[in-house]
């Protein structure tokens, strides 16, 4: 009812693979997408700029990561590093007068030409191992910004950003920081729904299978590996700097710790493995539900509904927040695209009982 | 759907909150934003520090605010983390908070330039920038207590007043980080200035393994050492250098050390070791005992009545009470209501105000945030940190160098 597939019939290949060939669904996109683009005139800054505006870089951040992780399944812990010399680069070219369309593809080159290096690597390995070799860039990575005071911006180890503009927008006013961080989003999404079509995404599905056997069906395990390196991390080095331009303005070594990469690691797990859907829930649950958290139980203790002392009440969202975590992954392990997935279904053949898969 | 529609909603029940607010305004008390780390990096100290902040604002409302005018502390937890401190510092700045403390590096340095560009008050006692002392370059950011670059100008003039400091060799034994690394520029001038000699000694973040360091340290030889760590790396660093043959008395620590570091390395241990300190420890002064009384005894207080008096406690009560006596001398010239900017122009008419002995003498200028940059050396007795110098401030010249510098950095984008 609710999804009509009454007249969805194809006659030709293009609209057998359209990405939504259930008119509901477009529908759907086509409703959130004029959402976002009509943001900045319904939501007060405090709500684009503190809950929308981090969410979706973050969404970036988690869907390149999950190209990686989802659709190649290599693991990677130090994708926050990834985004740190995206961040630190762009900063940096930026400044030295590279007009910041050119810098955005720097910081990415950058990122992409250092993480494949690091991927390299870690190719000789895999799974458990992959992770300490990428955890080791992490280390490394965070070791170099903070002793190279060229890079760090010296003994205050801040950095801020240059004023600078996007196609003649000057990037000064929070819409316009905005829409380049819905623009970018955008881009991600639309590349990754598009990259599990080609042959590139189909080589990385089969190495993420069995690599072996994808190797004897004809695809390079190495060459792919290291694709799959390059593009993530470009993707991740081009979100790093629009992290830094549109939303932090102001670069520190510990915005891209190690507890960053944990969470990205999250984000992609928490909202399920290769599924855009997923990224964009999952950088919503692990950015947005501790704060909300927070302000509820704040809340609700300024309304005296239960009095604690202030350090337990700092926990209580945190504990909360892991109870959901484990909450999540019991009831639906593949994450919270799943969940997702589960409603659609059901709805698509309500009011009956039974989906197909 | 859900959370545009819970975020329309909430928009329109602030919306309808200020529209309500304008009306009784006269009646809205000053709002402090704590927005502070109580479950990461920081929770070694944030507990007492801002247990002593909110019990310093409830004594000021119990004694009847200041011309009744009432203060409301909104705290929050940022979990160290950049984007919930922007969130909690947006939300808290709607509410009208018009002085934010973050008690966090990472937080308080993302903003920096919200809180320039919205023009409220941000303080960073003993930690933060230390160039934001220049009052020129950041108009809205308050120090107001010696820096990290204050204290190191004090520990060594501490040296240089007991034995001296000509051929002597000095070790500076810090956290890999940038606050770990900040005192290295100025106690290089200082070594080319006294002739001493000077090396730093790097220990890997978090601190809990300090020994392959030390025994660098050990080969150096050095006269004194001073530690520069926060939280769990401290204890590990006085327990290394005493087992690596550095006399307990030889240690200088950076301000934080504490109570909690006595009991984890042991108080016989402990028994010698040195440390700045910024605000002075015990229930002593005036408004500790004011504080016991009509709060902490009434039932009031924010926290456990055993961690009055220690150290952190004391340093967020003397926060406090530099903040209530900017905002008394801002409303008293400006007139009520206190926004940012008079709040600003409070804290720099502050003169000579040591809250009744709890701290050294602070006059901040619209030059001067830090306020002079004072402190003292108290020693660990085997029961209490006693002090063993006088307030005072030193070597301010080498100290003003390093925030010009700073400050010139900040102008170009740094």
């Amino acid at each position: 009812m609710f999804y009509r597939l009454a007249g969805v019939h194809h006659t030709r290949y293009e609209t057998a693979r359209a990405l939504w060939p259930v008119p509901a669904d477009r529908w759907q996109v086509a409703i959130v997408a004029l959402l976002a683009l009509a943001a900045p005139f319904f939501l007060s800054s405090l709500y684009l700029g503190s809950y929308l505006l981090p969410w979706l870089i973050w969404s970036a951040a988690a869907l390149s990561l999950t190209l990686l992780m989802g659709l190649a399944g290599q693991l990677h812990f130090g994708f926050a590093a990834v985004m740190a010399i995206g961040a630190y680069s762009s900063i940096h070219l930026a400044r030295f007068g590279v007009p910041f369309e050119l810098a955005l593809i720097g910081a990415g080159l950058t990122a992409a030409v250092i993480g494949s290096l690091f991927g390299a690597a870690a190719l000789r390995v895999k799974g458990l191992y992959l992770v300490m070799a990428t955890l080791a860039m992490q280390y490394l990575v965070d070791w170099v910004i903070i002793n190279v005071p060229a890079i760090s911006g010296g003994a205050q180890a801040t950095l801020r950003t240059p004023s600078v503009s996007f196609l003649f927008i000057p990037l000064d006013t929070l819409s316009a920081r905005y829409y380049l961080a819905l623009g970018w989003v955008a881009l991600v999404a639309i590349f990754f729904l598009n990259v599990k079509r080609t042959s590139f995404g189909r080589a990385l599905v089969a190495i993420r299978d069995k690599d072996f056997a994808a190797a004897v069906i004809g695809v390079d395990p190495f060459r792919y590996k290291l694709m799959a390196f390059f593009t993530s991390s470009f993707m991740g080095g081009v979100t790093g700097a629009v992290l830094a331009f549109c939303y932090y303005r102001a670069v520190t070594p510990e915005q891209f710790s190690f507890n960053v990469s944990i969470q990205l690691v999250a984000m992609v797990l928490v909202g399920g493995l290769g599924s855009v859907i997923g990224g964009f829930l999952g950088a919503g649950f692990v950015l947005l539900v501790p704060i909300i958290l927070t302000n509820l139980v704040a809340g609700m203790a300024a309304a005296g509904w239960f009095t604690v002392s202030s350090n337990l009440l700092a926990h209580v969202p945190l504990m909360i927040y892991g109870a959901l975590i484990i909450g999540f992954l019991l009831f639906e392990p593949l994450g919270l695209a799943k969940i997702y997935d589960n409603i659609r279904k059901y709805f698509l053949v309500w009011p009956f009982r039974h989906s197909r898969s | 759907m859900k959370w545009i529609r819970r975020s329309v909603l909430a928009t329109a029940l602030i919306a309808g909150m200020a529209a309500t607010g304008a009306a009784t305004a006269q009646e809205q008390p000053i709002k402090f934003g704590l927005l502070q780390d109580f479950t990461a990096v920081y929770t070694f100290v944030t507990g007492e520090y801002n247990q002593g902040q909110r019990d310093y604002l409830t004594l000021i409302n119990e004694e009847g605010g200041i011309d009744g005018h009432k203060f409301e502390a909104i705290v929050r937890d940022t979990g160290n983390q950049p984007q919930r401190g922007i969130e909690a510092y947006n939300r808290a700045k709607e509410e009208g908070a018009i002085l934010f403390d973050f008690l966090s590096t990472p937080v308080s340095r993302a903003l920096v330039d919200s809180v320039l560009q919205d023009a409220v008050v941000m303080i960073t006692p003993v930690h933060g920038r230390g160039d934001a002392s220049d009052g020129e370059t950041f108009p809205y950011v308050f120090p107001m207590m010696a820096t990290y670059w204050s204290q190191a100008t004090v520990l060594a003039k501490y040296i240089e007043d007991n034995g001296g400091l000509e051929g002597k060799k000095i070790a500076l034994v810090h956290i890999d980080s940038p606050f770990g690394r900040e005192p290295i520029p100025v106690l290089q001038d200082l070594a080319a200035e006294k002739k001493f000699e000077f090396q730093a000694f790097a220990y890997p973040s978090p601190g809990n393994e300090q020994s392959a360091t030390w025994t660098e340290v050990r080969r150096y030889r050095p006269d004194h050492v001073l530690i520069w760590g926060a939280g769990g790396g401290q204890p590990v660093s006085v327990r290394e250098a005493i087992r690596n043959g550095i006399p307990a008395e030889n240690i200088l620590s950076v301000v934080w050390l504490a109570e909690t570091d006595v009991a984890n390395v042991g108080s016989d241990t402990m028994k010698g070791v040195k440390r700045f300190e910024a605000v002075s420890t015990g229930t002593d002064s005036p408004i500790l005992q004011r504080i016991k009384e009509k709060v902490v005894d009434k039932g009031l207080g924010a926290g456990d009545a055993k961690n009055v008096g220690t150290s952190y406690y004391n340093i967020g009560v003397a926060t406090m009470a530099v903040a209530v006596e900017a905002a008394r001398l801002g409303l008293e010239a400006e007139g009520a209501p206190l926004t940012g900017a008079k709040l600003k122009a409070g804290f720099e008419k502050v003169t000579n105000f040591d809250a009744e002995g709890l701290m050294p003498p602070v006059t901040i200028t619209a030059q001067d945030h830090q306020g002079g940059g004072a402190g003292r050396v108290s020693q660990w007795n085997g029961e209490a940190w006693e002090p063993v110098s006088e307030w005072g401030a030193a070597y301010q010249d080498i100290v003003t160098k390093e925030i010009q510098q700073g400050a010139a950095a900040f102008k170009q984008g740094n």
